[in-house]
């Protein structure tokens, strides 16, 4: 049986520098604080600006940032285990989510010296918030279908168009957005970033209410908006290059298969110290799987910092992180009576996350687009 | 991976090619009983990852064979325990089971239906993905197990967190990856000809060997159960 014994994903130690255990405790002494906002359900998308602000003003944000515009230079695996962190304990991250995850850092790479110095700042003071206009009504999972344009005329770039499904825009003050700046181009050529304040004139926002009755998406209309030229991130005609560095970005991160934590947290406090047998296993395998998970985050997040792409493997996290916070609501209704009348905080928890599962295999990617990611790191595209 | 592991996995490919014919005895005269001895009682003083390294290598190439317990044997002076038992399962099931992905991708890329490749369809291509992400957390899971082990210097008990772990993820990832691999081969892979079987076969009966599911649910289920929830992400992380 000649077998090629290269191993399907081999673990990398994670290895921050720095005293682990104290930030971990600066962040739970942070937490404790703040212990009524926490356990939220779904937590990086509900934004609380409140929690954001005094999350940078402790220096928990930005914190790969260079100081020169208000970042605190620390490893991304301390950020990282700031994030494990807040994610845990159900904090109300969404606020800042997207600008301290991917917006900051695509800035910092791309982004002009006006943008870095207009909105680097605030991202870190945790009071500046952006959203990705990404998807349109005709470009979804085929992303290379965007149709937005920008033209360039004397005054600057104007942008005209729509964005849709875009997470907190009506809560944001900037949208990066992926358009085309190349008249007639087609498909990934062609296409630009531009970083879009949500105030400027010709934007509308229109709010699309989910499932479980919240608002948390919207569709955006740009009619003509004007940009100057330093509002382009990148060079021109780089965008899909960008973009896509961004979603690695966006796939690696705890939050994966943490985001449902307080679910896991309420279960077994609900089952208390001695639980029937049933429960026992149920609980065994939940923690057996978040603990793999955990190893794979980890080691992915060490090749990110070490400067590789882990393009696969990240989309391996995504797509078993989606499938295990998927499944947790679902194992815990099988096993736990809780039927629709009860009112604690486990069947308020499992309830809210059995409707909020759905879209954990949408965003950032679906699985069938993630599983095509992974086929092709597998030779078979 | 250290030099010192590159060289001991190159001599476990060549060792574990022969055992495939001619038993323990090459692998005992290799010297691979020693891996774990310290080096001043003439061993090897090899450490926990050294271990999972070959033992992935034995997986895939020796399934059936009981090189493990040979080697923790040796280490221990006597019969191994569950824990150690779990472990070396684990390690066997992360070589297994990327061998058996590694086949499955080559038959898929080779035998064609409807005038291509299977692997060019994209519902071929799906399920192997899942078989990748599952080999890769049993792959994950038994590294960090190793991990845990050198941590505690080779004591089970204070390692018995992260074994059971690794155990109850690979048995549930064998049950995936076992399915998909049969199902992605038709029919060859169900003959007694075709190697698949080697592989497959006794991944399937790891899953009950050192502890089954019930068995590391409750072990694992009872210790959380204690910590409670928050004391669950405490213990986690300050491991
Ligand atoms: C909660 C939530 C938040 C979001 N936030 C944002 C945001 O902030 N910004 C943003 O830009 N977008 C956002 N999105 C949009 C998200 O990125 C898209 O929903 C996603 O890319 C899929 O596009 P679609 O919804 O148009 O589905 P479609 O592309 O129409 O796909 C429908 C189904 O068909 C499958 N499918 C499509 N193509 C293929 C193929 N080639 N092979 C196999 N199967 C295929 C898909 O996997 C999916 O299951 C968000 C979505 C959700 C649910």
């Amino acid at each position: 049986m000649a077998v090629n014994m290269q191993q399907s994903f081999s673990i990398y130690p994670f290895d921050p520098p720095g005293d682990v255990a104290a930030l971990r405790a600066e962040v739970r002494a942070f937490l404790a604080a703040h212990e009524p906002k926490l356990g939220v359900p779904n937590c990086w998308v509900v934004g609380d600006p409140e929690f954001s602000s005094a999350l940078g003003a402790a220096g928990f944000l930005g914190m790969i940032l260079p100081k020169t515009v208000g970042g605190h230079e620390r490893h991304p695996l301390e950020r990282y285990v700031v994030i494990e962190e807040l994610l845990a304990a159900g904090a109300p991250v969404g606020a800042h989510w997207i600008a301290d995850r991917q917006t900051a850092p695509l800035i910092l790479r791309y982004g002009s010296e006006e943008a870095k110095t207009r909105y680097l700042p605030g991202i870190c003071k945790g009071q500046l918030y952006t959203c990705i206009g990404l998807s349109e009504p005709g470009a979804g999972s085929d992303l290379a279908a965007v149709r937005t344009t920008a033209r360039y005329t004397l005054d600057g770039w104007r942008i005209s168009g729509q964005k849709i499904w875009t997470s907190g825009a009506h809560m944001s003050h900037v949208m990066l957005a992926l358009v085309r700046s190349e008249e007639g181009s087609e498909r990934n050529a062609g296409l630009s970033q531009f970083l879009i304040p949500m105030d400027a004139p010709g934007i509308t926002i229109r709010p699309i209410i989910d499932m479980g009755g919240d608002h948390h998406f919207n569709e955006v209309f740009f009619d003509d908006v004007l940009l100057p030229e330093w509002a382009m991130v990148g060079a021109r005609g780089q965008g899909w290059a960008q973009a896509t560095a961004e979603l690695a970005l966006e796939r690696s991160g705890p939050e994966r298969y943490l985001s449902s934590h307080v679910l896991m947290t309420a279960l077994i406090d609900a089952a208390g110290p001695d639980p029937d047998l049933q429960i026992k296993g149920l609980i065994g395998e939940l923690t057996a799987e978040l603990w793999t998970l955990r190893q794979m985050s980890l080691s992915t997040a060490a090749k990110l910092a070490a400067g590789e792409d882990p393009m696969v493997e990240a989309s391996m996290v995504k797509d078993l992180g989606n499938s295990f916070e998927q499944a947790l609501p679902q194992r815990v209704q099988a096993l736990v009576d809780c039927p629709s009348t009860r009112d604690d905080d486990l069947a308020r928890l499992m309830r809210a996350l059995l409707i909020a599962a759905p879209s954990f295999s949408l965003r950032g990617g679906t699985r069938e687009i993630i599983r095509g990611i992974i086929a092709r790191g597998l030779g078979l595209r | 991976m250290s030099e010192q592991r590159a060289l001991l996995c190159d001599t476990a490919e060549a060792v574990f090619a022969e055992a495939a014919t001619l038993g323990m005895a090459p692998v005992e005269e290799a010297g691979f009983g020693q891996l774990l001895l310290a080096e001043a009682d003439g061993g090897f003083g090899g450490d926990w990852g050294d271990l999972f390294a070959v033992l992935r290598i034995a997986g895939a190439n020796v399934p059936s064979m009981a090189i493990g317990e040979h080697i923790v044997g040796q280490w221990l002076g006597g019969e191994v325990t569950k824990p150690y038992g779990a472990f070396i399962r684990v390690a066997q099931a992360a070589g297994a089971m990327d061998a058996a992905l590694a086949m499955s991708i080559d038959y898929v890329n080779t035998r064609q239906q409807f005038g291509k490749p299977l692997g060019k369809f994209q519902a071929v291509q799906q399920v192997l993905a899942v078989f990748a992400v599952e080999a890769a957390a049993v792959n994950v899971a038994g590294a960090a197990a190793a991990a845990a082990l050198d941590r505690a210097a080779g004591d089970a008990e204070t390692a018995l967190f992260e074994i059971a772990c690794a155990k109850l993820r690979t048995n549930k990832a064998i049950g995936q990856a076992t399915a998909i691999a049969h199902q992605v081969h038709g029919a060859i892979g169900f003959t007694r000809e075709y190697d698949l079987h080697k592989l497959t076969g006794p991944l399937l009966d790891w899953r009950s060997d050192h502890g089954n599911d019930a068995y590391w649910g409750n072990v694992l289920g009872t210790k959380v159960a204690k910590l409670g929830g928050a004391g669950l992400w405490a213990d986690i992380t300050a491991r």
